[in-house]
């Protein structure tokens, strides 16, 4: 094909990818709320009196850290908060279990221990505030 | 993690992503209005291209197809592809020695303030294992007189290099985890 055509289809091709980003980037910031289930894999004492944030990592993980620095200020922030961390590495039971498809995954659980939502990937820190503010605010009935 | 490497900054890794993208939107620029692509009736090398020749029976036959293999090496989409993957090679290796990573810490690095915190360095070395895998691929499909695969590949290599200097995207990481899960990988301890 002529040059200048394919100079058309490698400048579609960085849009095209950009766009993807953008996609992947601000879908990273929605929570899934997902019908509560039970957190057994937890273990009890790892759960705050309000909520816990659980953070999924695996050693092969380069954006995990910057997300446990910003779940560890929420949580230092509010009050009964606590903030667990499950490192799936030999874990891919769990991984399977829970359906994570990708690390960081931060789960988001209620007093009673109930996942109420879910984000994959690396979510905004008002995201998670927000989405931790609604689930204090409404614990499940389980 | 006592066993864990010394850290690294992390925007190295991704000044790196940044500059092999750039090599592969040349190695794709150059595959797709190279041999790679070309389409024609020449039976002697992408040189000699006829538009208007007589082979009217087969008016869409690939070049690359026909072409001798000394064609399909020289054609300078596959060398530079080569070019790239002996780099990712480099990082896979010796990550500490790698041009791009020398380079940041020589050129860029100084200018900057300090990382926020470090980075472990095996993932972006998975990262570069991965890439050479994908280039590697494409340099054979090319050898193997596949059309479209070298640009292809090289394509699929640079969506993942750009999502990684642009949006900090790790698909290494997602591709390990899903390793992981089908049993290839990290079952090294019992759960």
């Amino acid at each position: 094909m002529p040059p200048w055509i394919a100079v058309l289809v490698v400048v579609a091709l960085v849009a095209v990818t950009t766009l993807v980003g953008w996609a992947l980037r601000r879908r990273e910031s929605r929570p899934r709320r997902a019908v509560a289930t039970g957190s057994e894999w937890l273990d009890a004492g790892a759960r705050g009196a309000q909520a816990t944030l659980v953070q999924f990592s695996t050693e092969l993980c380069t954006r995990c850290p910057q997300v446990r620095r910003m779940l560890h200020t929420i949580a230092g922030e509010a009050d009964g908060v606590a903030l667990a961390e499950v490192d799936l590495t030999h874990r891919a039971d769990l991984a399977t279990r829970l359906h994570i498809l990708q690390t960081p995954t931060v789960f988001v659980l209620d007093a009673t221990g109930a996942v109420r939502s879910r984000f994959a990937g690396v979510p905004r820190k008002d995201a998670v505030a927000a989405e931790l503010d609604r689930v204090i605010g409404d614990p499940a009935h389980v | 993690m006592s066993d864990a490497p010394v850290g690294i900054d992390p925007r190295g890794p991704r000044f790196g992503a940044a500059i092999t993208s750039l090599l592969l939107l040349f190695v794709i620029v150059l595959g797709l209005s190279g041999i790679s692509t070309a389409q024609g009736a020449a039976s002697f090398g992408w040189f000699a291209y006829q538009p208007l020749s007589s082979q009217t029976f087969f008016p869409l036959s690939f070049i690359l197809v026909t072409a001798p293999i000394g064609a399909r090496i020289l054609d300078p989409a596959f060398l530079l592809l080569l070019v790239v993957a002996l780099l990712f090679l480099w990082g896979v290796l010796s990550p500490r020695t790698a041009p791009w990573g020398a380079l940041y810490r020589k050129l860029v690095q100084p200018r900057l303030a300090p990382p926020a915190e470090l980075e472990d360095p095996r993932p972006p070395r998975f990262a570069q294992g991965v890439g050479l895998l994908v280039s590697v691929i494409g340099l054979a499909l090319q050898l193997c007189g596949v059309p479209w695969g070298l640009p292809i590949a090289a394509a699929a290599a640079f969506i993942a290099a750009f999502l990684n200097a642009a949006f900090g995207f790790c698909l290494g990481c997602q591709l390990y985890l899903l390793l992981q899960r089908a049993g290839l990988v990290g079952r090294r301890s019992a759960a």
